[in-house]
C-alpha cells in the first residue's frame, strides 16, 4: 500500500511539491486509486502482446528544410526572454 | 430532432432569409446572454466571428456559391490550438497562452469559412467527467443547470445543447465527447484513432486522444466528420478517412444489419438507462436489424487499464509545463528546479496533479511491470476481444453512461466512484474504435439518456448509418433545451 514516503518520492520525480497539510488526503486518494488499479493483477491471464492500434507503423519523411515559426513569435509566450533566448536562472554554478 | 442544424442554417443563408452577419450576431447575443447560466464559453471572439461572417456575406453578394459549413457559427473545445486566440486547456498553467499556429482541424474548418464564436470550457487538461476540474468553474447542463454538462468536453456540449453554437469540436480520450453529449441530449462522435489529425490538440494521453464533432443531429455529425477526417503529415498517427464521405451512406437500409449487445455493458447500469437502451434495441429490430447477444468479459479490465495507461502518458506529456517556454511561471524561487516545481504545483489543479503522480508511480522502477506493462498487455486482450466481436456483428449497441448527468459538485467528492462512471466509454479509446453517442430518451429525473453505437476501425459510415436510422425512427428521444438561439 502506498505511504507518505512513497508519495514524497514520486512527487520529486514529477517535479511537484506536496504540502504537508495535503498529504493525508492525497495518500488516502492515491491508495484508493492504486488499489483500484491493482484489480488488473487479479487477471488470471497474462494478456496479449500489445503493439499499437489500427496497424500504425513509423512514418518518415525526407530530411528537408521547411519553413518554421519565427523566433520572436515563439518567445512571446515565454515570461522571460533575452537576446532571442528563453531566460532562466543559472543552471550551473 | 431529425433536421440537420447545419443544413437548416445553410438554407437560410442561401435563401437570403438572413445574412451571415445577422446570423452570427444572433448567436453572439445568445451566447453572451446565456453563458451566465451555462458557463459554456471561456473565451468569446465576437470581432473575429463578425469579420469571418462579413467575408461570407461578400462572397454571396458576389454571386458565388457557398459550401455547407460556410458561415455556420461554431465553437472549439479550449484544448484545440487557435492562432491569435488564447487556448487555456482550462488550466491556470495555460491561462494566457496564445498559440502561434492553428490545429489542423481548425485549419480545415477555417478554410471552409467556418465562423468561430469562441472557445469552450472543459475539465482541466481534459481530466474529468463533470467539467468541474476546469480552472474557470464547470459548464452547466442546458436541460437543468443544477446538473453538470459532463466532461471533459462539457463546454462544447453545453453550448451545442444550449443552442449557443450550431456545432462544435471536442476531444475524447476516455469518453470526453460522448459522455457530455449524452448528458446534454445531443450527438457526439469519437472517431477511429487516426481518422482525425491531432496536430494542435494539446495532449493528454496521446494513444487515446481523438478530436470529433459535437452536434444536435447525426447528419450534422456526419457533415463535420467528413470535413475534418483528412490525412495530415503533421500527425504521425494520422490515416484520414477510409472510403467515401460518410454522408453518402447515412440513409442506407439497415435491414439485416447485425447489432451486438454485450451483457457486461448493461451490468450495473441504472434501470431507466438500461430500459432506454433495450427499447432502442426494439426500434432496431423493427427496422429489420438483428440483435446479437454476446459476452465481452475483457471489459472488466477496461477501467483500470485505461486509468493506468492514460495517466502514464499524461505524466510524460505534461512534463513540458515548466514555466520556461510558455504559460504561467511562479514568482519567488531559489533556482531553476525550484521554479519548475513551484510553477507546476501552483499552476496545475488537484486532479491533474493526482493523475501525474499516478502516472509517475506506475512508470517508476519496481512498479512498471505490475502496472504499466500488465495494463499494456491487457490492452491487447481487450483489442482482441473487440476484434472477435466484430466477426459476428456489424456494430455494438451500449449505454454511453450508466446514469444521467450528476448534480453539480457530486463528481468531485470520491475519485474512484467518478472514474467508475466512465466504464462504458473507455473501451472504445483503448481499442481506437469509432463510437457515436445519440440521445435515446429521458431518465426518471427528466435528464437525457445517451446510447453508443460502436463500430470497427474506420467504419464510421456504418456507425452513423445505424445512428441516423434510429434517430429517424425514434424522434421522441430528443427535445431541445430551452436556451440559446430559437430558429
Amino acid at each position: 500500500m502506498i505511504d507518505k514516503e512513497e508519495i514524497r518520492k514520486i512527487a520529486i520525480l514529477s517535479k511537484l511539491f506536496v504540502a504537508e497539510e495535503e498529504m493525508d488526503q492525497l495518500t488516502e486518494d492515491m491508495a484508493r486509486i492504486i488499489s483500484f488499479a491493482d484489480t488488473i493483477n487479479q487477471a488470471s491471464e497474462e494478456g496479449t502482446e500489445f503493439d499499437n492500434i489500427n496497424n500504425l507503423s513509423n512514418v518518415f519523411r525526407e530530411d528537408e528544410v521547411v519553413p518554421s515559426y519565427e523566433r520572436e513569435r515563439i518567445l512571446q509566450n515565454a515570461k522571460d526572454s533575452d537576446e532571442g533566448c528563453f531566460l532562466v536562472k543559472n543552471i550551473m554554478r | 430532432m431529425s433536421e440537420s442544424m447545419i443544413r437548416k442554417l445553410h438554407t437560410m443563408l442561401t435563401g437570403k432569409q438572413i445574412s451571415c452577419k445577422e446570423l452570427t450576431q444572433t448567436y453572439i447575443a445568445a451566447a453572451e446572454r446565456d453563458n451566465a447560466a451555462l458557463n459554456a464559453y471561456v473565451t468569446l471572439t465576437p470581432e473575429a466571428a463578425l469579420t469571418a461572417a462579413e467575408a461570407v456575406d461578400r462572397k454571396m453578394a458576389a454571386g458565388e456559391a457557398i459550401g455547407l459549413l460556410e458561415g455556420i457559427p461554431m465553437t472549439l473545445k479550449d484544448n484545440i490550438s487557435t492562432e491569435h486566440i488564447r487556448t487555456t486547456c482550462c488550466s491556470k498553467i495555460l491561462e494566457d497562452y496564445v498559440p502561434i499556429y492553428d490545429a489542423t482541424v481548425w485549419k480545415l474548418l477555417k478554410a471552409q469559412n467556418a465562423v468561430l464564436l469562441g472557445k469552450t470550457n472543459m475539465d482541466e487538461f481534459a481530466m474529468g467527467s463533470s467539467c468541474e476540474t476546469s480552472y474557470f468553474g464547470g459548464a452547466k447542463n442546458p436541460h437543468n443547470i443544477g446538473h453538470v454538462a459532463g466532461g471533459s468536453s462539457g463546454g462544447v456540449a453545453s453550448a451545442v445543447g444550449g443552442h449557443i453554437a450550431a456545432y462544435g469540436l471536442g476531444s475524447d480520450t476516455g469518453g470526453s465527447i460522448r459522455q457530455p453529449a449524452a448528458f446534454c441530449g445531443i450527438v457526439g462522435l469519437k472517431p477511429t484513432y487516426g481518422a482525425v489529425s491531432r496536430y494542435g490538440l494539446i495532449a493528454y494521453a496521446s494513444s487515446f486522444d481523438q478530436i470529433g464533432p459535437v452536434t444536435t443531429t447525426v447528419e450534422d455529425t456526419a457533415i463535420v466528420y467528413d470535413a475534418i477526417s483528412a490525412y495530415d503529415p503533421m500527425d504521425s498517427t494520422s490515416q484520414g478517412r477510409k472510403g467515401n464521405p460518410v454522408c453518402d451512406s447515412l440513409k442506407n437500409d439497415i435491414k439485416g444489419m447485425k447489432i451486438g449487445m454485450a451483457d457486461e455493458y448493461l451490468d450495473g447500469v441504472r434501470e431507466d438507462v438500461r430500459a432506454a437502451v433495450e427499447k432502442a434495441a426494439e426500434v432496431y429490430r423493427s427496422l429489420g436489424a438483428e440483435i446479437v447477444h454476446f459476452k465481452l468479459p475483457a471489459l472488466q479490465y477496461a477501467l483500470p487499464v485505461y486509468y493506468i495507461l492514460a495517466c502514464a502518458e499524461a505524466s510524460s506529456n505534461l512534463g513540458r509545463y515548466d514555466g520556461i517556454r510558455y504559460g504561467y511561471k511562479a514568482d519567488n524561487y531559489a533556482d531553476v528546479n525550484d521554479m519548475i516545481k513551484k510553477t507546476r504545483s501552483t499552476g496545475f489543479g488537484d486532479e491533474v496533479k493526482k493523475r501525474i503522480l499516478l502516472g509517475t508511480y506506475v512508470l517508476s522502477a519496481g512498479y512498471y511491470d505490475a502496472y504499466y506493462k500488465k495494463a499494456q498487455n491487457l490492452r491487447g486482450t481487450i483489442v482482441k476481444a473487440f476484434r472477435t466481436a466484430f466477426e459476428s456483428c456489424d456494430v455494438i449497441l451500449a449505454p454511453t453512461v450508466p446514469m444521467t448527468a450528476f448534480e453539480n459538485g457530486r463528481a468531485v467528492s470520491d475519485p474512484v466512484e467518478t472514474y467508475l462512471t466512465d466504464i462504458c466509454t473507455v473501451p472504445v479509446n483503448i481499442c481506437g474504435l469509432p463510437a457515436v453517442s445519440v440521445p435515446c430518451g429521458f431518465g426518471q429525473d427528466g435528464l437525457p439518456i445517451g446510447m453508443q453505437i460502436i463500430g470497427n476501425s474506420f467504419e464510421e459510415a456504418k456507425v452513423l448509418n445505424a445512428a441516423w436510422q434510429y434517430e429517424q425512427a425514434a424522434p421522441d428521444s430528443y427535445h431541445p433545451a430551452d436556451f440559446g438561439v430559437k430558429l
